[in-house]
């Protein structure tokens, strides 16, 4: 067996994780029996056979359940948005651009999402059936003429908790450098529509502690958690200089807050009509 | 027989380089083109924008990216002083500045996020924060609204481009959340000055995906701005690339 010619067309990154993750079996870290075995007899490029679903990528399941919740959160926002273009007299003239906008870019993410699940030898899963009245919570909302405030409000909602679910996700993607780079590319699309939405709405485009402002209560468990000032062990509210700008206030616009699946799961199932 | 040749302009320091001076003999020689771009004029009717030392003139800063997750955090590091001090100079020139009053708020909250954002990564880089990088901000005028807007809205999509891009060189997960946090409010501020200029256009999310760039593609656009000299050692050999497939 050739090792030279195996390893050159092997990713380095490959390489350097696995004599990493030798260092740390070395040190008593578990791992699976045939990955072990190899390892222990010294021949990485043996190794390499057993190790596609153990060190390199975190576990595919683990990325695929990723790319799955996200394309539920992108169909909940893509239908919600196809309907409000279509709706006849809903969306302010003004503002037409702007939603028309949001509305191609959700179905855009779809679209890629469903793609990412079918290049892991998977299938994605179809839309639910959705009730943009949240089981009642927003009371007779329909899309119809005259509801354009009660469609924002849900607009807001939806991108603010994008931003947050994406985020939330990111970890998990560690080891999937392709999969986090365009899942980043899409979680910073969800807060540029977000700031534009909010700032239609006469707000900030940027969370202020854990505030909704003028949304509805249930919406409350989307901004809990924004307030957050311990950024990896640094209190930046007692940085030096954040009095001088902007105080606590400021230090809690300038850091987006992740949730985690079980925190939107309970954000969003409202909003999946019961079977 | 030699092609013709053209010779862009972008920036008013370069007519002050030996080498411009040269391709522009050389550009002449052939029946070339001269191209001033629009920043070359701003700069011109500004001496103040045509005194200040060059980009790229000062001493090189290295980031060794044999540090890992600290080299990612100190790129990070030198683009949010980048951006602290363009809004701190943005701000202190409000007085003489044609920015509306909602246009002065928004722009002091962003202001306030990035030296926030320059001073959570000093602290949390510790021992390895000690390097402060020189701005320069050639063609830029602070008293015009036009020139400040499209500067920041440069500087912003920059920001999200460059955290997109370096996520995938950090290792540690809880680094990779702090800059998830960081990039979606340089996002909100992008989708907010771009929509300062262009209301109610696509201008606030021109495409689906937003750019993911390398190192060394950001580090080439920020140099524009900085005047130390930015290198990398035992920088990353691959790059993925993001859907606009244009890091």
């Amino acid at each position: 067996m050739d090792q030279k010619t195996l390893y050159d067309t092997i990713d380095p990154e490959i390489i350097t994780r696995v004599s990493a993750r030798h260092d740390e079996i070395s040190n008593g870290a578990s791992t699976n029996s045939k990955l072990a075995a190899a390892l222990a007899l010294g021949s990485i490029p043996v190794a390499l056979a057993a190790l596609s679903k153990d060190v390199y990528g975190q576990a595919p399941s683990d990325v695929l359940d990723v790319l799955q919740f996200a394309l539920l959160l992108e169909h909940l926002e893509s239908e919600f948005y196809s309907r409000g273009v279509a709706a006849s007299g809903l969306i302010d003239a003004a503002d037409a651009t702007v939603f028309q906008t949001i509305s191609a870019h959700e179905t855009a993410h779809v679209t890629a999402l469903e793609a990412l699940i079918m290049g892991k030898s998977a299938t994605p899963n179809p839309k639910p059936t959705f009730d943009f009245t949240a089981h009642g919570a927003v009371s007779g909302f329909n899309f119809s003429a005259g509801q354009y405030d009660t469609f924002k409000t849900l607009a807001q909602a939806f991108e603010d908790t994008g931003v947050r679910a994406y985020k939330g996700q990111a970890p998990r993607l560690i080891n999937d450098k392709a999969v986090l780079t365009a899942a980043l590319t899409i979680h910073s699309i969800e807060a540029r529509h977000a700031s534009e939405v909010r700032r239609l709405r006469g707000l900030k485009g940027w969370i202020t502690g854990a505030s909704r402002d003028d949304l509805p209560a249930f919406t409350q468990g989307i901004y809990d958690g924004e307030d957050n000032v311990n950024q990896g062990g640094v209190d930046v509210s007692g940085l030096a200089l954040t009095g001088s700008n902007g105080g606590t206030a400021a230090a809690t616009q300038a850091f987006d807050e992740p949730l985690t699946k079980d925190q939107v799961t309970a954000i969003v199932s409202p909003f999946i009509a019961s079977a | 027989m030699a092609q013709k040749q053209s010779l862009v302009i972008s920036s008013a320091d370069q007519l002050l380089e030996g080498r411009t001076r040269r391709d522009f003999l050389k550009v002449l020689g052939v029946g070339g083109m001269l191209v001033l771009l629009p920043s070359v004029i701003t700069a011109c009717s500004n001496d103040n924008t045509m005194t200040g030392p060059k980009p790229g003139s000062g001493n090189t800063l290295t980031i060794d990216f044999v540090n890992g997750d600290i080299a990612v955090l100190q790129f990070a590091y030198a683009l949010e002083q980048l951006e602290a001090d363009y809004y701190t100079r943005v701000v202190a020139a409000f007085g003489s500045s044609n920015l509306s009053s909602a246009e002065q708020a928004l722009l002091g909250d962003v202001k306030n996020h990035e030296v926030i954002h320059r001073e959570f990564l000093k602290a949390a880089l510790g021992a390895s924060n000690g390097f402060t990088i020189t701005a320069t901000y050639p063609g830029v005028s602070f008293n015009s609204r036009t020139s400040v807007l499209a500067t920041a809205a440069a500087f912003e999509d920059l920001g999200v481009a460059a955290y997109n891009g370096a996520a995938q060189y950090l290792s540690n997960a809880t680094y990779l959340t702090l800059a998830g946090k960081i990039v979606s409010v340089e996002a909100r501020h992008a989708s907010a000055i771009h929509d300062l200029i262009s209301p109610k256009s696509d201008a606030f999310a021109p495409q689906a995906f937003d750019d993911a760039f390398s190192p060394p593609k950001v580090a080439t656009m920020a140099q524009s701005y900085i005047v130390d000299k930015l290198a990398f050692a035992n920088a990353p050999g691959t790059f993925v690339q993001g859907p606009n497939n244009n890091g």
